[in-house]
């Protein structure tokens, strides 16, 4: 009767033939470290953030007066409210945490090389749709940081010469950040925004099943097929790959437990603690921080002085990671056999990437003001250097197999 | 050697004083915060904070996101004893907000509402400030705060407490380098150094001891009533850590099984 049903089905719509292509069937390299682990995890919290999302409008209120009374509507009167919202706030500080990781994998082992270019920009294009996603989202609670926060960087658009002031009403669709401004955010958070990001994550995935998962080793597995056209270093992504990821899914679910049922505020970098005093436009608070994962940005946007600087500055560094394919000029993909230059550039990446972010969340004070010019270099040279460095280095031998 | 690298690079970083500075902590003129470790599960303990709270804080301040019943149900006190005994406002039900007198009507600068205090500033800071007020006769109140210099609040509690004036003491002098500075003799070089709290033994009606334990109650209190459900999420929380503990060791089991096939 199944087979029969699933027959009548398959005849008009191939869904037994995409289940075996991009799911049951399709082959993925045998042998993988845990580097590639996360974009399995990111898709679990997508899925994640979308439920607790859904659950969490029903009870929000998008207006001015009850935005913030609704959100202690949610942890106190809603049944179980509180876990959807620890959920919805732990899982957006995961899912950076765990695509920071993801793109960072993608540099170590060159997973944006031909032919993966596309894949590499449409994860960029997420990320940069996730930062959109997770400032609008951040502003909802409408707490004094939700504001001051929103205030700082909607006041960025008004750095654009000529059409920067009238840009920025367009943006808050109010002279001020009032009930217009939530609404139309609301309206951005939870509809607009999520249809585009799962469009991308549907492109990145389709782009990625055509021209195959990479490597640690940077070894392309289907130079060596078997008659079905199978590659011989490549296991079916059930049950081996789904298994391999059990394990993973275990430690992250723990994490995320421990965080979300001991730690929901992440001693202040998931949750601030002035946002939980109402948005008051006459009052600033006394530090005004992004939350962890804008961080390094807001360094380097203060690390200049002239406001339009600082824009171009922040936006650039996010842009440069489109154009990463084309800057690599190395012949080999992994770090594992790029040369010593590759190896010393990317620790200093890491190292001022890490000081960038660890700065934005501090006062500013002279040392840290000259630290945050040193990294911004550093992480813009880590990219504008890459085609030299990756060209002159003597680079070594890739296996044939995996 | 990139991941010793990478080790120094980080603990370099983490180490080096000039970032770490940070000048003018929560708790300003007090110092360091007293540290408070909240118990949710001691009721008595949150009975108590929950009658100083009506009994001295609810005239001017609401917790205007926490209901009646939600806080006699938590509290486990009897509901009839609770709105006899603890709700001044005869018509307040259970599913009411507990909003003070006070804040309905509309003035302008009204005391602030506290359901989320603890959360905004931390326990240790509610803690420690309802403990440091100290009298001062320039002020309109006569009283001022060391963790809120200036604070726009009489001290409510100076008849419990009893008097508590600033004075001097010895404190080590520091050096650049954090430690304390010794003279040749290896003793340690004091300076008198002003703006301490001194108490006036007798002044009020409970002594230090009792008095801070009066203060831990209703600071216990606060930090229910900012998060109700938290000593909820923390039982939760365990049997969520125990589920992810065994799935992840019998998955790690099943994923070893199945990877011999390809190895």
């Amino acid at each position: 009767m199944v087979t029969k049903v699933l027959n009548w089905i398959n005849y008009r719509l191939p869904i037994v033939n995409t289940f075996e292509r991009h799911l049951s069937k399709h082959p993925v390299p045998k042998k993988v470290n845990f580097w590639y682990l996360f974009g399995a995890l990111a898709s679990i919290v997508l899925i994640l953030q979308i439920v607790t999302g859904i659950w969490l409008m029903m009870p929000y209120s998008n207006t001015e007066e009850g935005a913030f009374a609704s959100i202690e509507y949610i942890m106190r009167d809603v049944d179980y409210g509180w876990i959807i919202r620890y959920m919805h706030t732990t899982g957006a500080s995961m899912f950076f945490a765990i695509v920071y990781l993801h793109m960072f994998r993608g540099l170590l082992y060159g997973s944006y090389k031909k032919p993966k270019e596309l894949v590499w920009i449409f994860g960029m294009t997420i990320y940069l749709v996730m930062m959109a996603e997770g400032f609008l989202g951040y502003v909802l609670p409408y707490g004094q940081m939700s504001y001051w926060g929103a205030q700082v960087i909607i006041s960025l658009f008004g750095a654009i010469p000529y059409i920067g002031e009238s840009l920025e009403v367009w943006v808050r669709g109010d002279y001020y950040i009032s009930g217009i401004t939530i609404s139309r955010f609301f309206a951005l958070h939870v509809v607009a925004l999520p249809l585009i990001l799962i469009a991308l994550v549907f492109l990145h995935l389709v782009a990625l099943h055509e021209v195959g998962a990479g490597n640690p080793e940077g070894v392309d597995i289907e130079e060596f097929i078997d008659e079905d056209g199978v590659p011989l270093d490549s296991v079916p992504f059930f049950p081996y790959k789904v298994l391999s990821a059990m394990p993973a899914i275990g430690v992250f679910g723990l994490v995320f437990c421990i965080i979300m049922f001991f730690f929901p505020e992440g001693g202040g970098y998931f949750l601030e603690l002035a946002n939980f005093e109402e948005a008051n436009p006459l009052v600033t608070p006394e530090h005004i921080a992004p939350v962890w994962y804008y961080a390094p940005y807001y360094t380097m946007l203060r690390a200049i002085p002239d406001p339009l600087g600082g824009l171009i500055v922040m936006a650039a560094a996010v842009a440069i990671l489109f154009v990463v394919p084309w800057l690599d000029r190395s012949n080999v993909a992994s770090i594992r056999y790029k040369g010593i230059l590759s190896k010393i550039a990317i620790v200093l990446f890491v190292v001022s990437f890490i000081t960038l972010g660890y700065l934005g969340t501090v006062t500013v004070t002279e040392t840290g003001k000259i630290m945050s010019v040193i990294c911004t270099v550093m992480y813009f040279s880590f990219f504008l250097l890459m085609p030299i460095y990756t060209s002159i280095e003597k680079t070594y031998e890739v296996p044939e197999r995996l | 050697m990139i991941k010793t690298f990478l080790v120094i690079s980080f603990v370099s970083l983490f180490f080096s004083p000039s970032l770490n500075s940070a000048e003018g902590g929560p708790c300003k003129d007090y110092g360091p915060c007293d540290q408070f470790k909240p118990d949710l599960n001691n009721m008595a303990s949150l009975q108590r904070g929950v009658g100083t709270f009506m009994k001295y804080c609810y005239s001017c301040h609401s917790l205007k996101y926490s209901r009646w019943g939600r806080v006699a149900n938590d509290l486990q006190i009897p509901e009839d004893i609770f709105f006899e005994y603890l709700v001044p406002d005869k018509d307040a039900g259970p599913y009411d907000l507990m909003v003070a007198p006070i804040h309905e009507l509309a003035i302008d600068n009204a005391p602030p509402d506290l359901t989320l205090v603890a959360r905004k500033r931390t326990s240790s800071w509610v803690y420690t400030y309802l403990r440091a007020f100290y009298d001062d006769t320039s002020t309109a109140y006569g009283s001022n705060n060391l963790v809120y210099p200036g604070v726009n609040m009489p001290n409510i509690l100076a008849q419990i407490q009893g008097s508590q004036k600033l004075g001097c003491k010895d404190v080590p002098v520091l050096a650049k380098n954090g430690g304390e500075k010794r003279d040749e003799f290896g003793k340690t070089i004091t300076k008198e150094k002003c703006g301490y709290l001194k108490h006036q033994d007798g002044s009020g009606l409970l002594n230090v001891e009792e008095f801070d334990e009066f203060i831990y109650d209703l600071t216990n209190f606060l930090t229910y009533v900012g998060e109700p459900s938290r000593a909820e999420r923390e039982r939760m929380g365990v049997y969520a850590i125990i589920f992810f503990i065994i799935f992840t060791f019998l998955s790690a089991l099943l994923y070893r099984e199945y990877q011999k096939d390809y190895h």
